[in-house]
């Protein structure tokens, strides 16, 4: 519980792109093209947030960033496949 | 190795997967896109294959379209838009002609506007706009998204236009199955306008191709009637399955998989105790959440 109000203002600042995300993807979605540019910038923006939430860590892994970006663009094909299909 | 262990191997840390859940592990996240990759491309095949399985699942109506419409001006305090049978020829024909030529955009690629269709059919306009949607499975689904977009509610809520004319047709549109709405708005030459409080509407000396909902006010030409004949709307009934709601099912699922088993994960984690090399589960579970999220609010259809 300690560890995680100290890593507070990082949990919020993702959960802050997070939430810009979502409501990027609500406000223009008459804007496929939009769409696509906010997923890619909120993915972008969380694989950075990984890395550097690790490296202030002092726990920054090769493997640690594949995940992050394994996760990422796992979330960009779920989001490109519904974007495009729609 | 056990179904058991199989599925504890998979699904929860454990010394077999290193603490770590099978399916968490970077190389089964990059498997599990490459899936979904693979998912769309059959989608994509059996849609040719078999389009009257899979397909763009239809039933709009022109007079769902024309109430639904009305019912947003009424609410914005505007008179309700009248049907005119030849503005609903000319949107017939608009759209018939984009699936004849293949094209997705308000002027064909020959250069044929709009406003030809409406000239051609013989209504003579001081106003007139267009909005167009493809591949919606509702009526409230196409009407919502364009009034979610500025450009194309300005045109609903337009108090210069007097009449409407709705075209639905259903075809091969550059490959894919679609369902095409046109909407067109129109006052009649001659007909005064009950109410202009604010003049919003643009004048534009020609017509530009704008990709944006048009919008113009432009006094028509001598009225030629052209003799074409407007094909009956199609019927898309038979289609059974939905490319895009089978696009959503897969989606949902394999995110609510990976969100069920990172919070289990989560749980043991904290609860043994266990240190690892590897990313934040709960920075994983709110990207995650966040797609959800997203999967469950998009839905089909496009609007230009």
């Amino acid at each position: 519980m300690k560890k995680f109000a100290r890593d507070l203002p990082h949990f919020l600042t993702l959960f802050g792109i997070l939430f810009a995300g979502f409501i990027g993807f609500t406000l223009f979605s008459y804007d496929k093209g939009f769409q696509i540019a906010v997923a890619i910038a909120t993915a972008s923006s969380y694989v950075i947030w990984g890395v550097m939430h690790h490296f202030l860590h002092k726990d920054l892994h090769f493997e640690t960033f594949i995940e992050y970006l394994a996760v990422a663009i796992l979330g960009l094909t779920i989001l490109f496949s519904l974007v495009i299909r729609g | 190795m056990s179904v058991v262990k199989t599925l504890v191997h998979l699904f929860l840390p454990h010394e077999s997967n290193n603490q770590k859940a099978k399916i968490l592990h970077s190389s089964s996240l990059w498997l599990i896109a490459v899936f979904v990759i693979f998912s769309q491309i059959i989608i994509s095949g059996a849609s040719k294959v078999f389009p009257s399985v899979l397909g763009c699942a239809s039933s709009i109506s022109p007079e769902e379209v024309i109430r639904l419409t009305n019912e947003q001006r009424l609410q914005n305090g505007l008179n309700a838009l009248s049907e005119n049978s030849t503005l609903s020829s000319a949107a017939q024909a608009k759209g018939t002609d984009m699936l004849n030529k293949g094209y997705w955009a308000h002027f064909a690629p020959d250069g044929t506007s709009p406003w030809s269709f409406f000239i051609n059919f013989g209504y003579r306009y001081t106003f007139a706009g267009e909005n167009l949607a493809r591949d919606f499975c509702s009526a409230s689904d196409a009407v919502n998204a364009w009034m979610n977009s500025p450009s194309h509610k300005e045109n609903i809520l337009s108090p210069n236009y007097k009449e409407i004319g709705i075209g639905v047709v259903q075809g091969n549109l550059a490959g894919s199955d679609s369902t095409i709405i046109v909407q067109f708005f129109g006052a009649r030459a001659g007909e005064t306008v009950a109410s202009i409080p604010v003049a919003k509407a643009q004048t534009l000396p020609s017509p530009s191709p704008v990709p944006v909902a048009a919008l113009q006010i432009q006094s028509t030409p001598q009225p030629t009637i052209a003799a074409t004949t407007v094909p009956e709307v199609g019927s898309a009934s038979s289609i059974l399955v939905s490319p895009f709601k089978t696009t959503k099912d897969v989606s949902l699922a394999v995110t609510g998989l990976l969100l069920a088993v990172l919070s289990i994960d989560l749980i043991i984690v904290r609860r043994r105790r266990i240190v690892r090399i590897g990313g934040r589960t709960l920075a994983h579970i709110a990207f995650l959440g966040m797609i959800l999220a997203v999967v469950l609010i998009l839905k089909a259809g496009r609007i230009i």
